[in-house]
């Protein structure tokens, strides 16, 4: 399918991305591509999502959001980017806000809570004492804590760069910000984890 | 290879290090600078510590329902003028183009073969005149003696007296 809407775009392909160019599909009017788009990228998106706002019913929902968006606004989409800029910066966008506004305050009470939501992993036996359970659901508390105390900002950028494996400079344009002031923030946002996580190793 | 500690600008070297994103030779090059510089030893290893907890840090599951609740989403801000056409939308999509050229032809042909129903242009002021009956014609001559005549009888200072 890739080749032939590359065959299909001509030249602009070339400096396309796929999902740019699905996108484009989108715009005119193809559901299908926008299925492909979302099943792509769904798990990605939430994923960012509840790491930052560290709540699965409030990632969801911020998650729809960002997709109902995408789906709106491709009338005017055009590919100035790529696809994954645009998309993360309208999910950092609305975790921003949704924090910023204090959506999310059931993140602050679950921090001082013991219940957790995180999925219990399986250890080596595929069956974890109570232990092994209580201390890895301790250790994520941990992480989800330190991650949860950077600035919004640092945290964005650390789990942009740490999940979703982007570039200095993609993470940079979907901040709106210089590469340099990214790298700068990273190293701080790292300084801080590696003080708050040093003990686990 | 200059510390990348001490070297202003240099230190996502270490980041990228420990984050494994470094390709073989960079990579190489750091490793053999972090066996003689603590100071970089030491922060690789951290480093390594945090990309290794947040790798542990999974996510909770997705629920199922997820796309049924965005597709019900994005048919509720839909029209409901949109919704009612849509079965029509594979005839608009491919048919109108060929409807329209064949309406076209249609049209023309029916315009062609049309008898010349629309009024005509308005015949020149003599085809008029000739097509004024006599009779019609002895009767304006008549009024028009019985005005001379008239025009005869009365006095140029027949007007009202005051």
């Amino acid at each position: 399918m890739e080749e032939r809407v590359k065959d299909d775009m001509g030249g602009l392909a070339a400096t396309l991305d796929f999902d740019a160019e699905l996108m484009l599909r989108v715009k005119d009017g193809d559901g299908a591509s926008f299925a492909i788009l979302l099943g792509k990228h769904r798990l990605p998106v939430i994923h960012f999502l509840y790491r930052m706002v560290q709540n699965q019913a409030v990632a969801e929902e911020l998650a729809q959001e960002v997709f109902l968006r995408v789906y709106r606004s491709r009338g005017s989409y055009e590919p100035t980017a790529k696809f994954t800029t645009w998309l993360f910066r309208i999910a950092t966008h609305l975790a921003l806000n949704s924090l910023r506004d204090g959506k999310n305050r059931r993140l602050e009470e679950r921090l001082d809570d013991d219940s957790s939501e995180t999925p219990v992993r399986q250890v080596s036996d595929q069956r974890p004492s109570v232990e092994q359970r209580m201390v890895y659901q301790a250790r994520m508390e941990e992480i989800r804590r330190a991650v949860a105390m950077l600035p919004e900002k640092q945290r964005a950028a650390v789990l942009m760069h740490k999940y979703q494996e982007m570039e200095y400079s993609q993470i940079a344009k979907v901040l709106n910000c210089s590469e340099s002031a990214i790298k700068s923030l990273l190293f701080r946002a790292y300084e801080t984890l590696r003080a708050r996580l040093a003990h686990m190793a | 290879m200059n510390c990348p500690m001490e070297t202003g600008g240099n230190a996502e070297l270490l980041l990228d290090y420990a984050a494994g994103k470094l390709k073989a030779g960079a990579r190489a090059q750091v490793a053999l600078h972090i066996e003689v510089c603590p100071a970089c030893s030491a922060f690789a290893g951290a480093q390594q510590t945090v990309w290794q907890a947040l790798e542990d840090w999974e996510p909770a599951e997705v629920s199922l329902d997820f796309d049924r609740r965005l597709h019900a989403r994005i048919e509720q801000a839909v029209p409901w003028w949109t919704r009612l056409l849509r079965p029509l939308n594979p005839l608009f999509r491919h048919g109108v183009p060929i409807g329209a050229a064949a309406g076209v032809v249609i049209m023309a042909g029916l315009l062609m073969n049309r008898p010349a129903s629309v009024p005509a242009a308005p015949a020149p002021q003599s085809a008029q005149v000739e097509a004024l009956q006599p009779d019609q014609v002895e009767s304006a001559l008549d009024e028009m003696e019985m005005l001379r005549e008239f025009n005869h009888l009365v006095p140029d200072n027949a007007g009202p007296k005051m």
